[in-house]
């Protein structure tokens, strides 16, 4: 990519071959490079419709749809999965509104110890899952508490604070003031101010960190691992029952998220797009 | 797994949504939640119907809740998530079970419980099916039920004489044999290209790369241990030590890995010409994934083993329980379980009524076409499921270990394993 | 001097959030670092000695571990950046209108279970499967040859399962970056090439350092590719699954606990260095 001529496209003259070639590298590659990211999800759909007749899932044997049919009466999935969600749903709720609370404090107000809260927030971000997951565990044995479910949670909830904490914090940094300002200068009280004017304008970053914790939460398997004991949650299911071969209602579990993922930012964009946004692609030159 | 900056994106389009004022919150909010609704609902609704109707809420009889290894179990051969043993005994008694295939190691096994068992907590658990040395840890320790042997008159009547009394368990106050086996080596002759007798043969540089160890350490060791001379059970550390010493003198990369039960994969897929494996996986190997493979116990001699029923304290479940256990010392029930599993049975009268089924197979019946096929299996499997003298001679039991050696041994043998 | 509460509504603020991080977060990692000074075994009880002697013994007797361990991951992300970077600049210069919808496509893939797609990996990369199979049949590569269980396997699962978190704080950073500044270095006669060393990489640093840490970081402590891609193969043995197993294997506490804490020391020192040297301090994006 060291073109050293200029793409100039003017009205008469035409790029050389060689410039427009160049052009295509980069959106070739980043092409080439989406297509990887997807190739084990593409592995895993077509999979899920595989039949195979030993345990061994690592050959087509044939095509049947009957993995789907039977997903819920099968096997032990459906425990692990109503486990996730809701120590999914619940983490994120705790998480989110504590998280928020701590970024309002950080952003609006000023205290001694700030930069002790920073780190506080800043470790469990950046510490390996193992050592998380690991001090929690000597946490649970040294005062004998039952690991389980509540342990899991109160896992969750910590690892999920930090996330929301910068999610939220960044969205009001770049807040504009002045609204808050204007909002006083009319007469409204803290309160008013803040549910009619801050939060309004800070709920997409709330929303989205709702969004992280959520996601985070469902797919974690190191923390879950040192703090679930014998409960099981979806992703410590799927790691048991693989270990004789990826039974197929894994890849079709996997393939029914991944569709709803899709559905779900399918009909966002579809939404954006409606706006009058037909615009032609433009990835060759600008 | 998403991170920070994944959020800015999401953010991203949300803001776009919103500050285009095409939206309004609240009618953001009301469709994501109906959305969130739908597909909460489409995706636990199935879950919690399938819950509501599992075992677990009938008022009739409490679920036993059994936790045993994987491969340990007879599997219909059209709808592999039903397993007739099992569902005989429901037919039966009328007491559902939810079986669980996640015993994976004895050694993670132990240590995912023993918090739970020093506090006194219920592990969730009716029956479980540790090894040997497990069992003598947790009898010790206090964590098991001692069993009501007359409730078990089955076992009482039919339980063979190699399977009670061992070690581990001498009175079989707390467990009764589930199944044996003999850790050996399995290989491909088409991948080795020749036979396989002797421990050596899996250090053969010949097989560099497809070569597996296993992540059991006292399997892994006592096999060394016996190539070395030596017998596990009378081993000191600095026989350990040796052992180790002959893993590590195996040049990098010679080992593909040190497996647990995943060896079954990487076995039958071909990815291994050789490894350490247990007899009854691979009468299942060849059965269902790959007919090629064998078994053999290595000249200077194998590891035996076998897996316990038992039940943990603390259960409340104890009569189901005592059922159960009863209910495999069945003959019935023994042979349905080994025609598939493969692995020596403790119960008598079950190789030759596997032999009858072998001669009933190859005539056919009423209602079956004879089926030669599965007559010459049975008919070769039949003597298999009961350990010969010769197999008694040549295989070894673990070594009953005190902590501090345990300890000495684990740390040797994670040097072993990379570390 | 401030109103009684305004003085207040801070800590109230604070209050649920940093009590629940001290409980479970701060607490915990305290009592590990007791742990790590305690001796016994399981079943007979730890003492608290005060072994401090612990440290030298597990740092002596895993340093290859860390060493390993720091290898692949500082490859991975290197791996991420350079493909990263390219992918984070097309969509943030060319994306246009598909700016958004290029995003979420590239995080698309990450909805599904990290477990399930590492599975599907190996199964991909399998020795006679998919890819090797085929190349096998061609005869591009020798019958005997695997990828799993290679540290290459493992560097090239931690590089794909890191990519968006590289690709995500690189785009933030280069979406940012103000044209007119390139078009400004260009008028000044520097080459295309000049013009993004010189101004665009520079200015995108911030992302850079971030997604670096954010690959990083928990690519040293990860542990399941290497047990899953690499097989349990020794050469790809990690400071994580030494960890993973004594905590949950072999019970020995003390040792685990201590290899824990060397490893946060460890990955404090070298995210300092790094910092340092790149002299960014936007770290919490």
């Amino acid at each position: 990519m060291t073109s050293a001529a200029p793409t100039q496209a003017t009205a008469t003259h035409r790029p050389p071959l060689r410039a427009r070639l160049a052009n295509l590298v980069l959106p070739v590659f980043t092409g080439l490079l989406l297509l990887f990211l997807f190739s084990p999800i593409g592995v895993m759909i077509a999979f899920s419709f595989n039949d195979p007749a030993g345990r061994q899932n690592i050959t087509w044997q044939g095509f049947t749809v009957r993995n789907y049919v039977d997903l819920w009466g099968r096997s032990q999935i459906t425990g692990p999965m109503v486990n996730s969600l809701l120590i999914a749903t619940s983490s994120t709720v705790v998480a989110t509104t504590f998280g928020t609370l701590i970024a309002l404090a950080l952003t609006r107000f000023t205290f001694r110890g700030r930069w002790l809260m920073n780190l506080l927030i800043f470790i469990p971000m950046t510490a390996p899952e193992v050592i998380l997951g690991a001090s929690l565990l000597t946490l649970w044995v040294t005062f004998d508490i039952e690991r389980g479910l509540l342990t899991i949670l109160a896992a969750h909830v910590m690892f999920n604070i930090s996330f929301v904490v910068v999610t939220v914090r960044a969205r009001l940094a770049g807040m504009n003031r002045t609204l808050e300002e204007a909002g006083m200068d009319l007469y409204a009280d803290g309160r008013t101010t803040f549910w009619k004017v801050t939060f309004p304008l800070i709920f997409p970053g709330i929303l989205s960190a709702a969004l992280l914790a959520f996601a985070l939460s469902i797919d974690d398997y190191v923390i879950t691992l040192f703090s679930a004991g014998h409960t099981l949650t979806f992703p410590l299911w799927v790691f048991g029952v693989s270990r004789l071969g990826i039974p197929p209602e894994v890849n079709v579990l996997g393939t029914l998220i991944f569709l709803t993922a899709f559905a779900f930012i399918g009909v966002q964009l579809w939404g954006q797009r409606r706006q009058g946004k037909a615009a032609p692609i433009t990835l060759v030159g600008r | 797994m998403s991170d920070q900056e994944s959020r800015s994106q999401i953010e991203l389009t949300i803001d776009n949504l919103m500050r285009r004022d095409l939206i309004s919150r609240r009618t953001f909010i009301r469709r994501a939640g109906r959305g969130g609704l739908a597909f909460g609902a489409a995706l636990t609704l199935p879950a919690l119907l399938a819950a509501c109707a599992a075992p677990g809420s009938s008022q009739k009889a409490a679920a036993i809740k059994w936790l045993n290894w994987p491969a340990y179990i007879d599997i219909d051969s059209v709808d592999e998530s039903k397993y007739p043993s099992i569902l005989a005994f429901t037919e039966q008694t009328g007491i559902p079970v939810e079986y669980n295939e996640g015993l994976l190691d004895n050694a993670d096994f132990l240590s995912t419980y023993a918090p739970d068992f020093n506090a006194g907590h219920n592990t969730g658990w009716d029956v479980m099916s540790p090894g040997g040395w497990v069992v003598e840890r947790m009898g010790r320790n206090g964590w098991l039920e001692e069993l009501d042997h007359s409730k078990l008159p089955n076992w009482t009547a039919n339980c063979a004489d190699y399977a009670k009394g061992l070690w581990f368990d001498p009175d079989n106050k707390y467990s009764v044999w589930w199944q044996g086996g003999i850790t050996g080596l399995a290989y491909d002759p088409n991948l080795t290209g020749r036979e396989i007798t002797s421990f050596d043969d899996l250090l053969d540089p010949a097989f560099s790369g497809r070569a597996g160890g296993f992540s059991d350490m006292r399997d892994m060791f006592g096999l060394t241990l016996l190539s070395l001379g030596k017998h596990p059970e009378e081993a000191t550390v600095a026989d350990v030590e040796k052992a180790r010493d002959k893993l590590l003198a195996v040049p990098d990369g010679h080992f593909r890995g040190f497996y647990d039960n995943s060896y079954y994969d990487a076995l039958a897929a071909g990815d291994l010409a050789i490894c350490v494996a247990w007899s009854g996986d691979v009468s299942q190997m060849v059965l269902n994934d790959n007919p090629n493979v064998k078994f053999v116990v290595p000249e200077e001699g194998g590891m035996r083993w076998n897996d316990n029923l038992v039940i943990p304290k603390g259960g409340a479940n104890l009569e189901n329980a005592h059922k159960l256990l009863n209910y495999y010392y069945s003959v019935a029930a023994a042979t349905m379980l080994d025609e598939y599993v493969g692995y020596f049975t403790p119960v008598k009268g079950v190789s030759e009524q596997i032999a009858a089924d072998a001669e009933a197979a190859r005539a056919g019946s009423a209602d079956a076409s004879p089926d030669p096929e599965t007559a010459d299996y049975y008919e070769a499997l039949a003597p298999t499921i009961v350990p010969s003298a010769e197999q008694i001679g040549n295989t070894y039991p673990d070594k009953q270990l005190t902590e501090e050696e345990e300890g000495k041994w684990n740390d040797l043998f994670e040097a072993v394993i990379g570390a | 001097m401030r109103s009684l509460s305004r003085g207040i509504t801070p800590l109230l603020l604070l209050l649920p959030g940093t009590a629940w991080l001290i409980v479970f977060f701060a607490v915990p990692m305290a009592f590990m670092l007791l742990v790590s000074l305690q001796q016994g075994t399981f079943d007979t009880g730890y003492r608290q000695t005060w072994n401090f002697g612990i440290y030298p013994e597990v740092i002596s007797q895993y340093w290859e571990l860390y060493l390993r361990s720091a290898v692949f991951a500082l490859t991975a992300t290197a791996l991420t950046l350079a493909i990263g970077y390219p992918v984070a600049y097309t969509i943030a210069f060319r994306g246009g209108r598909l700016k958004n919808a290029l995003l979420l496509i590239v995080v698309l893939p990450f909805f599904v279970s990290f477990v399930i797609r590492t599975l599907n990996w190996r199964m991909i990369l399998s020795d006679n499967g998919i890819v090797f199979g085929f190349l096998k049949d061609l005869g591009v590569v020798a019958p005997d040859f695997h990828f799993l269980a290679t540290p290459a396997s493992v560097i090239f699962g931690l590089t794909y399962n890191f990519l968006p978190f590289m690709i995500l704080p690189l785009y933030v950073a280069i979406e940012k970056i103000d044209r007119r500044l390139i078009e400004a270095a260009t008028d000044l006669y520097a080459s295309r090439l000049q013009a993004f060393w010189r101004v665009t990489f520079v200015l995108s640093l911030p992302g850079v350092v971030a997604g670096s840490l954010l690959t990083f970081i928990p690519a040293v402590g990860d542990f399941i590719t290497a047990e899953v891609i690499g097989a349990g193969n020794p050469q790809v043995f990690m400071v994580g699954n030494i960890i993973e197993r004594k905590f949950l294997t072999s019970l020995d506490y003390p040792s685990a606990a201590a290899l824990g804490f060397v490893l946060v020391a460890v990955v404090m020192v070298l995210v300092t260095i790094y910092t340092r040297l790149v002299g960014s301090d936007r770290l919490s994006g």
